[in-house]
Parts: C-alpha cells; sequence; structure tokens
C-alpha cells in the first residue's frame, strides 16, 4: 500500500505513444467544432467536450504513469469515459446496444489485466514498474506464461484482436466521427503500449512461443479482419474491421520482436519492433483521417450505407482528396506512410529467415505471404469504398443533396493527410527515432545499429544491398508523371470531348447501372465462403405465371464469432444461470439455512482451516 | 550525370522493346495457330493510331479519370527503373527492391480500378472487382517466390540474382510459381484473354473500356512495360545471366544472343500456354493461384533444405 | 454464582427453542436477558468500573424491559395468530439444539488454552446462544421470530465478548445498543406493514415474489 505513488515515467516509449495521442486528438478536436454543431443542443456539446477531455487526459495517463495501480485507474477511467462517449448519440437505440457490448468486453479484459497485476504483485510486494521488472526475473516459468497469457488476452480485448473483437464493429461506428477516430487512432494503440510495456520491458521475453502465438494471433485478426471489412457496406463498420487487420499488422511486428528477443538476435528485435511501432502511428494517422472523412461524408448526406451514395468527389472535393489518401496509405501504396511500414514489416519477416532455423523459416515465409495477402485484399477494399462512395453518379438522394463540409472539419483532414504523406516521405529520421524508442522497449542500445544509408535511403544492415527511399520513388513518380503529360500534350492538340458513358446500346442508363458494393464484394464472398458462409434470401412475388411483379434478393454473411462463439458462451452462461436460479428461490428461511450451515460447516472444520 | 543518361537510355529502351514483346507473343501464336496474322510491329501501328486520335471522355468521370493513365505511366516507369538491363545495374537499386516493385504495381492498379470505377458503368465495375480479387489472391504467391529468392541470394534486391546462379530445384519451383503469378499480373489466357471484349471474360480489358486516344495509348504501353518486366525478372531467375565482359567480338555476339534468347524462350513459353489453355472461370483462378501459393511454398522448402 | 448464571441462560435457551407461541418466545428472550444483566452487575460490582455499571443499566432497560414491551405490542396491535410457525417440530428442535450444544462445547474446547474450566464453559455457552438464535430464525416461520432470533444472537456475542475478551470498548457497547434498538423498531414497523399488506407475518409465502 505505501507504493501507490503517482510517479510519471518519460521513457521513449511513454514520449512515442504521448506523440501519437496528441498527433491524433488534436485535428479530431478541431474537427469536432465543426461536427457536432447544429446536431446537438448547445448543452450537449459542452458535454461532448468535457468527455473528450477526460478521454485524452484518461490515455495520457495510462501511457505515462509508471504504477501499476494508477495505471489500472487509467485505464478503467478510459473505458469509462468512452463508453459515455460512444453512447453519446443516445436517441439511437443502436448506440446503447454497441455502449453495453463495449462495456462488457472491456471490463472482461480489465478482469484479466487484474489477475495478472495481482499475481505480479504477489512476487514485487510493489506497484511500481521497476520493482516489478526486477521481481519478473526471478518468477518461476509457469507463473510467467500465466501472466502473458492473461496479458495477452486483457490488453487483446481492449485491442480488438480476433475473437476478442465483437466490440469494435459495434462501439467504433455509433460513437460519433471524432471520437471514432481517436478511439480507433488511438485508444486501441494504449493496447499495444501495455503488451509492449508488460510483456517485453517488464516481463522479458525469453520463450521463443510467446512470440509464435502473438504472430498467429495477428495473422489471423489480419485475415478475418480484411476479409469482414470487404463485405461490410456500412464505411464506419469497415473501417472499424480494418481496425482490427491493422492491429493484427502492428502486433506482427511486436510478435516477431518478441521471437527476435528470445531467440537472442537484438539488430531484428529491434527492427521488427520499429516496423511494428512505425507501423502504429502510420495506423493512428491514416485511420483517424478515414474516420474523420467517413463523419464529414455522414455529416453532409445523413447516411452510412454505401449503397445510397456515389459521385461525392463532385460534390465534395476536398474531402474525396483527403480520404483517397488515407485510401491510398491504407492499402500501402508508395510514397505514403502505409507502404514504408508495410514493406518494414515484410523486411523483418524476410530478414528474420536468415537467421533462424528450419521450421521458424517456413513459419516466417508463410505469414509474409499471409500479409501480403491482407495488403492486396486491404487494397481491393478501399477501391470499393472510395469507388462506390465518392465515384460515378449518385445513387440515391441522400448523395445529390450533399454538400461540402465546414472549415474546422476540412482542416482536421487536411492536416492528418499532410502528415500521412510526411511521415511517408521522411522515412529516414522517424526511422532514426524509432530506433531510440524501440530500444528503450526492448533495453537494447541501438547506438551502434544504423538503419540508413544517408538521410533519404532506408538501408537495413542486415541485407546488405536493400534500399528503399521513399522520396526517391516520389521524386521518380512526379517527374514521369509529369514527362508523361507533357508528351501527352505534345502529341495531339484536340480537347478531349464529353460524352455519355458507353451503355452498350442501352439508352437510358441511370445510376441503378452502376456496380454496387455488394456485387464488387461477390468474388471475395465467394472464394472466402468457407469462412463466411454466406446465405442469400428471394422472394417472388407474381401477378401470375408469367408475369413477377417484383424480386427482391437479400444477401448474407453468417456473423461467424458471434454465432459459434459468443452465442454459445451465452447460452451456457445462462443455462447455469438458470440452473442456479434453483438454489435461490426466495424463500428467506433457505438463506438463512445456507448462512447457518456455513457457520457450522466452519466451527466443525476450523481445525482444517 | 551519367546516371541520368543511364535512366534516360533504360526508359527509352523500355518505352521502344516493350511493344516488340506483345507483338512477338501475338506472332507465334497466330504462327501455331497455322495463320499469317498481324506482323510483329502491329503494336506500334496501334499506338501511333491511338496517339493521333481523339478522346471521349464520359461524363460522369472526375479527374481520378482524367490523371489515371499519367499515374500508372509514371509507375510502371519507376519499376522499370528497378529492372537490372544488359549493360548495366539497375538506375533504381537504391530506390527500392523486389518487394517495392510490387508495391508500385499496386499503385497503378489501385488508380486503375478507381477509374474504371469512376466511368459509372458496370463494366468498369466488374472489371474493377475482378482485377482487384485477381490480384490480391496473387500476392501471397508472389510473396513467397520473393521469399524464396531471397532465401537463396541473400537479399530482395532484384541486382541479387542477376548474377549467374546455379539452377536448384528452389529457383525452378518459384520460376514455375512466378510463370503462374506472370500470368495472372499481365492478364494472358488462363486467367484473362486480351483479345475479348465480352463483358463477361474481360477483366483488365473491362477496366479500361472507357479510355480512348492518347490515354489509352498511355494505358496499352503501361501493360507493355509492366509485361516486360515481368519477363524480364522471370528470364532472370530461371536463366541468369551476368553483366557482361567482353574480352572478344565472339563472346560478345555470344553474350547477346544469349541474352535475347532467354527472353525469347519466355516469350514462347507464354505464347503457348496462351493457345493450348482455354481461359478460366473466375473462381477457378483462385484455385490457379493457390496451387501458385503451393508452389512457393515447396520453393521455400526447398531453399531450406539448400536444394 | 457464575454457574448458576450460565445454567439459567443455557436453560433460558432451551425453552425459547421448546416455545411454541410467541408470547411464550418472548417471555424466554426478557429472562435471558436478565440473566445477562446479572452477569454484568455482578462484573460491575467486582471490577468496580462506572462503565459496567451503565452497560448493566442499559441491558437492563432496553433489553429487559423496553424491546420485550414493543414486541408484545406488536403482537397485540396486528393481532395476529400467536402460533409461531415451526418448520421443525419441538422434539427434533430440541434435538438440534442438543447437538449444537455439543458442537459449541467442542468448539471451545478446542479454541480454549488449558485453562480454567470457567472460560470452556463461558465460551460454550456464548457460541450455543449465537447458533441457537441462528437456528431460531432459520427454523421458525414468522418475521417475529426472526426479529427474536437476530436478537438473540446479539445476547450470546454479547455474552462472548464481556467474558472472552473483556468487553468491548465503551462506546461501541453503546452504539450497539443503540442499534439494536432502532433495529427492533424498524423490524417491528415492517411486521407492521407486512401484515397490512399480505395479511400475514408468514415470511415463507414470501417466496411467491421471487424472480
Amino acid at each position: 500500500m505505501n507504493s501507490i505513488n503517482f510517479n510519471l515515467l518519460f521513457d521513449p516509449l511513454s514520449l512515442f505513444f504521448l506523440f501519437v495521442i496528441l498527433i491524433v486528438s488534436l485535428p479530431s478536436a478541431v474537427y469536432s467544432c465543426g461536427y457536432l454543431k447544429g446536431e446537438y443542443s448547445s448543452a450537449k456539446i459542452a458535454l461532448a467536450w468535457l468527455l473528450l477531455a477526460a478521454f485524452i487526459l484518461a490515455m495520457v495517463l495510462v501511457v505515462s504513469v509508471s504504477n501499476v495501480f494508477v495505471f489500472l485507474v487509467a485505464w478503467e477511467i478510459m473505458s469509462l469515459v468512452s463508453y459515455f462517449l460512444v453512447i453519446f448519440d443516445s436517441k439511437h437505440e443502436r448506440s446503447v446496444q454497441a455502449g453495453m457490448i463495449y462495456i462488457v468486453m472491456t471490463h472482461i479484459g480489465t478482469a484479466f489485466l487484474l489477475a495478472a497485476f495481482l499475481i505480479m504483485y504477489k512476487y514485487a510486494h510493489s506497484f511500481d514498474f521497476f520493482a516489478i521488472k526486477n521481481a519478473c526475473q526471478i518468477m518461476p516459468h509457469q507463473t510467467k506464461n500465466i501472466v502473458f497469457f492473461f496479458l495477452l488476452i486483457g490488453f487483446g480485448t481492449k485491442a480488438g484482436i480476433v475473437p476478442l473483437h465483437i466490440w469494435l464493429p459495434y462501439a467504433h461506428p455509433q460513437a460519433p466521427s471524432h471520437i471514432s477516430s481517436i478511439m480507433s487512432g488511438v485508444m486501441i494503440k494504449t493496447a499495444i503500449y501495455g503488451i509492449i510495456r508488460f510483456v517485453i520491458f517488464i516481463l522479458g521475453v525469453n520463450s521463443s512461443w510467446w512470440g509464435v502465438v502473438v504472430v498467429v494471433v495477428a495473422l489471423i485478426s489480419c485475415l478475418v479482419g480484411v476479409i469482414y471489412a470487404l463485405m461490410e457496406h456500412d464505411i464506419k463498420r469497415l473501417l472499424a474491421y480494418h481496425s482490427v487487420e491493422n492491429i493484427g499488422i502492428i502486433l506482427l511486428g511486436v510478435g516477431l520482436a518478441m521471437l527476435f528477443t528470445s531467440l537472442g538476435l537484438p539488430y531484428l528485435a529491434v527492427f521488427s519492433l520499429i516496423a511494428g511501432l512505425y507501423h502504429l502511428i502510420n495506423h493512428a494517422i491514416f485511420k483517424g483521417l478515414l474516420f474523420l472523412c467517413a463523419g464529414s461524408v455522414y455529416k453532409a448526406t445523413g447516411t452510412r450505407d454505401m449503397e445510397k451514395l456515389g459521385g461525392l468527389i463532385k460534390k465534395m472535393p476536398q474531402t474525396a482528396f483527403c480520404f483517397l489518401l488515407g485510401a491510398m496509405a491504407i492499402s500501402a501504396l508508395p510514397p505514403l506512410n502505409g507502404f514504408v511500414s508495410e514493406w518494414l514489416t515484410l523486411q523483418a519477416f524476410f530478414l528474420g529467415a536468415f537467421k533462424v532455423s528450419g521450421g521458424l523459416k517456413l513459419f516466417l515465409g508463410i505469414s509474409a505471404g499471409l500479409l501480403a495477402l491482407t495488403g492486396g485484399l486491404a487494397a481491393a477494399c478501399f477501391v470499393k469504398a472510395f469507388g462506390i462512395i465518392f465515384l460515378a453518379e449518385p445513387r440515391s438522394h441522400h448523395a445529390t443533396d450533399a454538400k461540402e463540409v465546414s472549415i474546422s472539419m476540412k482542416a482536421g483532414m487536411f492536416f492528418l493527410s499532410g502528415l500521412a504523406v510526411i511521415f511517408g516521405l521522411a522515412a529516414v529520421p522517424i526511422m532514426k527515432l524509432l530506433a531510440k524508442v524501440a530500444g528503450a522497449a526492448e533495453g537494447i542500445d541501438t547506438g551502434l545499429m544504423s538503419f540508413s544509408l544517408n538521410n533519404f535511403v532506408l538501408s537495413p544492415q542486415a541485407a546488405k544491398g536493400v534500399y528503399l527511399s521513399p522520396p526517391g520513388i516520389a521524386l521518380t513518380l512526379v517527374i514521369f508523371g509529369l514527362m508523361s503529360f507533357a508528351a501527352y500534350r505534345a502529341f495531339n492538340r484536340e480537347r478531349p470531348v464529353t460524352y455519355k458513358t458507353w451503355g452498350c446500346g442501352y439508352y437510358k442508363l441511370g445510376p441503378r447501372n452502376e456496380y454496387t458494393a455488394t456485387a464488387f464484394s461477390k468474388p471475395f464472398r465467394i472464394a472466402f465462403s468457407f469462412f463466411l458462409l454466406p446465405y442469400r434470401k428471394t422472394q417472388k412475388i407474381r401477378e401470375s405465371f408469367y408475369h413477377v411483379k417484383s424480386f427482391s434478393y437479400e444477401t448474407h454473411t453468417t456473423p461467424v464469432f458471434r454465432k459459434f462463439v459468443y452465442y454459445p458462451l451465452l447460452a451456457l452462461v445462462l443455462k447455469s444461470a438458470k440452473f442456479m436460479r434453483r438454489m435461490q428461490p426466495g424463500s428467506i428461511h433457505l438463506y438463512l439455512a445456507y448462512i447457518f450451515l456455513t457457520v457450522l460447516m466452519l466451527i466443525m472444520f476450523m481445525g482444517k482451516f | 550525370m551519367s546516371r541520368i543518361l543511364v535512366i534516360a537510355f533504360q526508359v527509352v529502351l523500355f518505352i521502344l522493346i516493350s511493344p516488340l514483346l506483345s507483338g512477338l507473343i501475338t506472332k507465334i501464336k497466330n504462327n501455331l495457330r497455322m495463320r499469317k496474322g498481324q506482323s510483329v510491329f502491329q503494336p506500334y501501328y496501334n499506338l501511333a493510331k491511338l496517339f493521333s486520335k481523339g478522346e471521349v471522355v464520359s461524363e460522369t468521370a472526375s479527374w481520378i479519370f482524367k490523371a489515371t493513365p499519367f499515374v500508372v505511366f509514371a509507375s510502371m516507369l519507376a519499376a522499370a527503373l528497378l529492372i537490372p538491363m544488359f549493360i548495366f545495374a539497375a538506375p533504381g537499386r537504391s530506390m527500392g527492391d523486389f518487394l517495392s516493385l510490387v508495391f508500385i504495381f499496386s499503385l497503378g492498379r489501385f488508380f486503375l480500378a478507381l477509374a474504371a470505377l469512376d466511368a459509372g458503368s458496370s463494366f468498369g465495375g466488374m472489371g474493377s472487382s475482378r482485377e482487384m480479387f485477381i490480384s490480391s489472391l496473387a500476392e501471397p504467391a508472389l510473396c513467397l517466390v520473393i521469399f524464396s529468392v531471397s532465401l537463396q541470394f541473400g537479399s530482395t534486391d532484384i541486382s541479387a540474382f542477376s548474377a549467374p546462379h546455379a539452377i536448384s530445384a528452389a529457383c525452378v519451383f518459384s520460376a514455375v510459381a512466378l510463370l503462374f503469378v506472370v500470368i495472372a499480373e499481365t492478364s494472358r489466357v488462363p486467367v484473362d484473354n486480351q483479345e475479348t471484349h465480352l463483358e463477361l471474360t474481360m477483366i483488365h480489358e473491362a477496366m479500361v473500356l472507357e479510355y480512348s486516344g492518347r490515354s489509352l495509348a498511355l494505358i496499352e504501353l503501361s501493360s507493355y512495360i509492366k509485361q516486360m518486366i515481368w519477363f524480364f525478372i522471370l528470364a532472370q531467375i530461371i536463366f541468369p545471366i551476368s553483366l557482361p565482359v567482353f574480352t572478344g567480338l565472339g563472346e560478345a555476339t555470344a553474350w547477346i544472343f544469349w541474352y535475347l534468347s532467354r527472353i525469347a524462350i519466355v516469350v514462347f513459353i507464354v505464347a503457348l500456354i496462351e493457345i493450348s489453355v482455354a481461359k478460366m472461370r473466375l473462381f477457378r483462378v483462385a484455385d490457379f493461384l493457390g496451387f501458385a501459393f503451393v508452389l512457393g511454398v515447396i520453393a521455400v522448402v526447398c531453399a531450406n533444405l539448400g536444394v | 454464582m457464575q454457574a448458576i448464571i450460565l445454567f439459567g441462560i443455557l436453560v433460558l435457551t432451551y425453552l425459547m427453542i421448546m416455545a411454541k407461541r410467541s408470547t411464550a418466545l418472548i417471555r424466554g428472550f426478557r429472562y435471558q436477558s436478565f440473566f445477562l444483566f446479572l452477569a454484568t452487575f455482578l462484573a460491575a460490582l467486582g471490577d468496580k468500573q462506572p462503565d459496567l455499571y451503565i452497560i448493566s443499566g442499559l441491558l437492563f432497560v432496553i433489553k429487559v424491559s423496553l424491546i420485550p414491551y414493543l414486541l408484545c405490542r406488536i403482537i397485540k396491535k396486528i393481532n395476529v395468530n400467536e402460533d409461531l410457525g415451526l418448520f421443525i417440530n419441538v422434539q427434533l428442535s430440541l434435538l438440534c439444539a442438543l447437538g449444537l450444544t455439543f458442537l459449541a462445547w467442542v468448539f471451545s474446547a478446542r479454541l480454549v488454552a488449558p485453562g480454567s474450566l470457567i472460560q470452556v464453559n463461558i465460551l460454550a455457552v456464548a457460541l450455543f446462544v449465537v447458533l441457537a438464535g441462528l437456528f431460531l430464525m432459520v427454523s421458525r416461520m414468522t418475521a417475529l421470530a426472526q426479529i427474536t432470533g437476530l436478537l438473540v444472537m446479539e445476547n450470546g456475542l454479547f455474552l462472548l465478548a464481556s467474558t472472552v475478551s473483556g468487553g468491548m470498548p465503551f462506546f461501541v457497547e453503546i452504539a450497539i445498543f443503540f442499534d439494536v434498538f432502532v433495529s427492533v423498531v424498524i423490524m417491528g414497523f415492517f411486521v407492521y406493514r407486512i401484515n397490512k399488506f399480505f395479511t400475514h407475518i408468514d415470511v415463507n409465502k414470501l417466496s411467491r415474489l421471487k424472480g
């Protein structure tokens, strides 16, 4: 009890996460000025600001305290305040339901965290990080495994790894958009902070199966997240599932770092952790940006359903541009930031394969292949998202009445888009900074490690001759683009003629003939049908045998985790609760008799206790 | 300064020679079908015709539609810089490696798919949906090929396997897997037919259906350059050749002959596959690429064993 | 002297367990409290501390006079059947009480270090009174019996505290007295309300309210 103090710890890892929190919270806060105006009464807007401030403060506390007890308190405050923010739009019943699922799942995670912290306290007799770190050196092996497992589940619930992710697609869409961007961009990263801090820094990794478990879990999260994202046509649910996928990619870097630490490869461990941390900050930036853009679209059109939108690029050009940058960043297109971090993660796999043996090499190879698959699927998903929302013709009156959003919202979006470009081009200085962060987290001195040739070319030292230069790529692309444009103009002076789209002979083409989001994702639905288990419902209304008046077609994908994991669990809990109801028939005498019997038992068997 | 000359030379060479490869494939196919067919230089005539024609742009299109040809073309040229040509090391060596090549290609593909959706017709939507489907399924196989190549040659740099190397089992398996991926990426017959314009069978052609005139010429040229890049890489893995050391005219001629003929062998193999197999159903392409993935895994295992 | 008092408390507890009517129960409680008062008074005489005098006085006032009077008033007011409602009939209850006594003696014997016999006896009787109070609450149906059972438990605890540990701090005792008094008042009120609403005070029938 004497060790609950309020010390703040400002080592490079905390400073990095503080930076991440700030660069996403600031534009989101600016954005919320425009977003909340006109939607709620001013009292509720004041409440929104208060909750936002409390939320950011709680997150700042979480990443900067050095005392486990205060950490847990700040963690709980963060969860509670975000719960209030999720159900902020309380007149929609779905918000309240989403909040309920969120608060239950987050408390399950906190319960596991509490268990892990209590076990650690038992060995350290103190709540201070450094005391626990010293005590963990002498913890027995089995206990360490249990603590790792509990920490993984506890932080994994908040991070959204599969199968603990189901709150994400409920909570993130229902929250107001600036809150979604902070939650998705920053709050789930605090869980990664927890994993890095508690598992790598405090617990100390020295069994290689930990890293393997984290990598496997991360891969599953990647694939499940992106496949479900492909099927969604609610913009924010799509983005929420992408958060699950990207947390998987971040955890790949972290898991690899754990694997390499346990195998005694310090350079590779630092490199993988750099890749993970870089993807973390990149994801914060572009996911925050994407959620803000989705919020702009929602505010301008009133709907989140992609199938009702279209043609918004002409009505909301700046939002479209920011969304395009965000989509390019998340699909890992050069020279933006997503490309650099995904390249780094892949390189971590490739470089690691040289230093590990036999089966692990194959495992790393297949994991790299699956990571490439998720990258490809993510790009497909964002082609769909951007294409259906912004391009072609509007599909309903929601989209035809859209207008560009206010300047505060645009400011937030442009700031984050600028950051996405900067973090891609300035990869090398950022990597040098991240090397210090990763070194501090691992406890390895990175002074002698070099990750770059000069300020523009990345070059992992372990593989001589491999280079990456995002500014170089950007420069090349720009120069060749301009050259081709010049050649284009030089060749022929005619202006293009504008005419209707080629309709194969039909004269009355309209928005109904455009491609839909469901149709776009159909190949994926069929290719992954073993996992998605799609089913369809059709209904024909006939006027006579020959004339069908109308035909309705619904296609659904089975929510696999809900149906096969959570509903059975819930059913089990309810069944056992019903069974235990028989123990409580309402008779006071029975309850008193329980107490009496307990007292008798205690008396009779006192010697045993 | 000399670097810039090398870059310019390589770019010009790619732009000039890539249509020839496509024409060569068509000529070989026609010859095997007992026809005379088009001349080998027909793609050049097509491009010239397209550059001189006017353009029709759909009224639903936005700036993305207009900007895409330049983005695609620029990305193909940037990728072309990463390939070591016959005399020089890759001028873009410090810019990226094999992995960045894949990502640069995906940049072009992303914008092309967006432009296809921009026109607002179902053709474009179908084309982009199928293209993204096939490319995302080709990615894991490609990644495994890169993985096995890097295991054998020490790094993911393209120049790494530019030196002559012994043709091991791992090389053969990676080359076959890469062949499948190349067929998918360059829209060749088992995956996509470049000669068809039926909406049920088009993938790449459906995406560029709305383009005309100079933009179409740029996009066609970009797809030729992409094909040439892939053929070069494929040839290098399976038929390695080193940078030349000229000690005599005979050596030089032999070197040039071997250099040209290995590309020709690759072209011939692709043409042979094109006329002997029918185009697959779209959802069988998933199995096709899955098989490429399995071959890639075998390649990794062989590389692991050192075979 | 102390042995007589202990014996008296024991016998009265048995009488309470045997009681079939409410008035008998309350009477037994009153006499038990009287014996408790005697014990405390004798201890006060021996110790010559003003605290114990005050406590014994309070004991007499509250537990011997006020509370039984309150309980009788409730009985008269709600005009209910005098029957206590036994779950376990008298003979079986007596057997159970014997068992509890034996248990209490064995327990105290194990607890107490080899010392004077009187300590073991007192501890045993006190513990038995507590258990008997619990037993009353469990085995009688009406709410009145529950209240009385609670009061008997409190008696037993008081005996335990005052003899084994030399009494509790003064203010704690005062507070406990006050608490007991107030809780009886409240419980009486509730019994009245229960009767008014349900027209009976059979607590067993409340089980229809279960969720």
